[in-house]
């Protein structure tokens, strides 16, 4: 967490046409792109390619308008799972062709606070995390985001469950996280 | 109660100060209603992003990756290639390659040497390889800034506001790596494709691809390297193949034709 500081400088240099930066942009931050897409267990390989290459065009596009060269991790990893659920969605149907969920706009993407308010809220999660009953599905949270080695796939074959109920158990996990985030996002950094 | 909706995420990503002070209080315990909705919608902001990064973080730190260059080149030439209107140059451009490639005589075998064939009949446009299994031939379209096609013949000066459409004549199924080369430099990878046999247009799962000569000057050669399915030389040994290094790949199952133009910087760029 401590290249964040480093990641913006290449945004930076990017955003001002030094195309080199691109190349290192990419590099860093795919593999995060790429543990993202990890969870999405009913994308297969090559989906998961497809949405993680859509993702960086996205980005890269839109890049010189960011504003926020500090957020652009948050923002790459906004795009890529807009992308993903997008993607998920039309193979099940449940929505059309045309129709895309919107990525956050690069101009009014505000300032994310700083690396320390970051340490902090891992620290929240971990505690959380502790907190959950025994079960499946904090098993299936420990395998994924704490050990951080298997996809959501994989999890499904050795706990041997479907491969859209780890993801279900992911997602519900998350939309905890992402309440007590917002929480505190509201009690005090808006202010 | 109220819980959060399309409307209440809207009114808080506009910091609207009663919605901020109801949710504040709202979220600060467990709701299955609103943590439901979080899940499958997105926003505020980046928050997505934010909650990610956070959980993303959790695991131990992985080791510093080297490039994922066929990733990053397929990224880059979407980037250089503008969205085309695929059913019409299909269409267009289909009928002019069609009448191209009748003229274009079946490969014969390669009897050693180069590996790389080089027509230089003006009758024969494109340049045709052909190595073992494989045989490919390659015809190029240009669509001028107005929208115009026209088929081009090798050698020939193109705009740096032209855009290169490929099509290909591939006797079996087989992969491809396109890559471009500017004088005096190494050849650039552009990326890889499925080829099919017959005659097509040359794309990725994406759509049709385009070659954008944005940026360029002067001669620019693009090359397509193609390997019957199933071998599948690395992007490095292709690469010393077309600068006059290979060896294995030379001898081998590779078919390389190339496409050489002269570009001229457009005077009103954009
Ligand atoms: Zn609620």
């Amino acid at each position: 967490m401590g290249s964040t500081e480093g990641l913006a400088e290449w945004v930076r240099r990017a955003a001002s046409g030094e195309t080199s930066a691109f190349s290192e942009l990419y590099r860093r931050t795919r593999p995060l792109v790429a543990r993202l897409m990890a969870g999405f267990a009913p994308l297969d390989p090559d989906e998961v390619e497809d949405v993680i290459q859509e993702t960086f065009v996205r980005a890269f596009r839109a890049l010189p308008r960011l504003k926020e060269a500090g957020a652009f991790e948050a923002w790459l990893l906004s795009i890529a799972r807009n992308r993903a659920r997008t993607r998920l969605e039309r193979k099940a149907s449940v929505r059309r062709l045309e129709d895309d969920i919107a990525d956050p706009e690069p101009e009014t993407v505000p300032a994310l606070p700083e690396a320390l308010q970051l340490e902090r809220d891992i620290e929240v999660v971990r505690q959380l995390i502790s907190e959950l009953p025994e079960g499946e599905e904090k098993r299936t949270v420990q395998l994924f985001y704490i050990e951080g080695e298997l996809s959501a796939r994989e999890i499904a074959e050795q706990l041997g469950v479907g491969k859209s109920a780890v993801t279900m158990r992911l997602e519900r996990f998350r939309g905890r996280i992402k309440r007590e985030l917002l929480r505190r996002v509201l009690a005090g950094r808006w202010e | 109660m109220r819980h959060l909706d399309d409307e209440a995420l809207h009114a808080l990503a506009r910091r609207e100060p009663d919605a901020v002070k109801y949710f504040r209080e709202h979220l600060a315990t467990a709701c299955e209603a609103c943590e439901s909705f979080l899940a499958t919608h997105s926003g505020p902001d980046v928050l997505d992003g934010q909650v990610d990064a956070v959980l993303l973080a959790l695991a131990p730190p992985r080791s510093d990756a080297p490039l994922d260059e066929v990733g990053f080149a397929r990224v880059r030439r979407r980037l250089r290639a503008p969205r085309l209107d695929t059913r019409k140059w299909g269409l267009i451009a289909g009928a002019v390659a069609a009448g191209l490639l009748a003229v274009v005589v079946v490969p014969r075998l390669r009897q050693g040497g180069t590996g790389v064939e080089v027509g230089t009949a003006s009758q024969e446009p494109g340049v045709k390889g052909q190595v073992g299994r494989i045989a490919l031939e390659l015809a190029v379209v240009v669509r001028g800034a107005d929208g115009s096609l026209r088929r081009l013949d090798p050698d020939t000066q193109v705009d740096s506001r032209d855009v290169l459409l490929l099509r290909y004549h591939a006797t079996e199924a087989g992969t491809a790596l396109l890559f471009q080369q500017r004088a005096g430099e190494e050849p650039q990878l552009l990326g890889p494709f499925a080829l099919e046999a017959g005659t097509h247009d040359l794309q990725d799962p994406q759509g049709l691809s385009g070659v954008s000569l944005e940026g360029e000057s002067g001669p620019l050669t693009l090359w397509l390297a193609a390997s019957p399915t199933g071998l599948q030389p690395s992007v490095d040994e292709v690469k010393r193949v077309l600068v006059g290094e290979g060896e294995r790949w030379e001898q081998g199952m590779l078919a390389v034709t190339r496409f050489d133009v002269r570009v001229r910087s457009s005077q009103n760029p954009r």
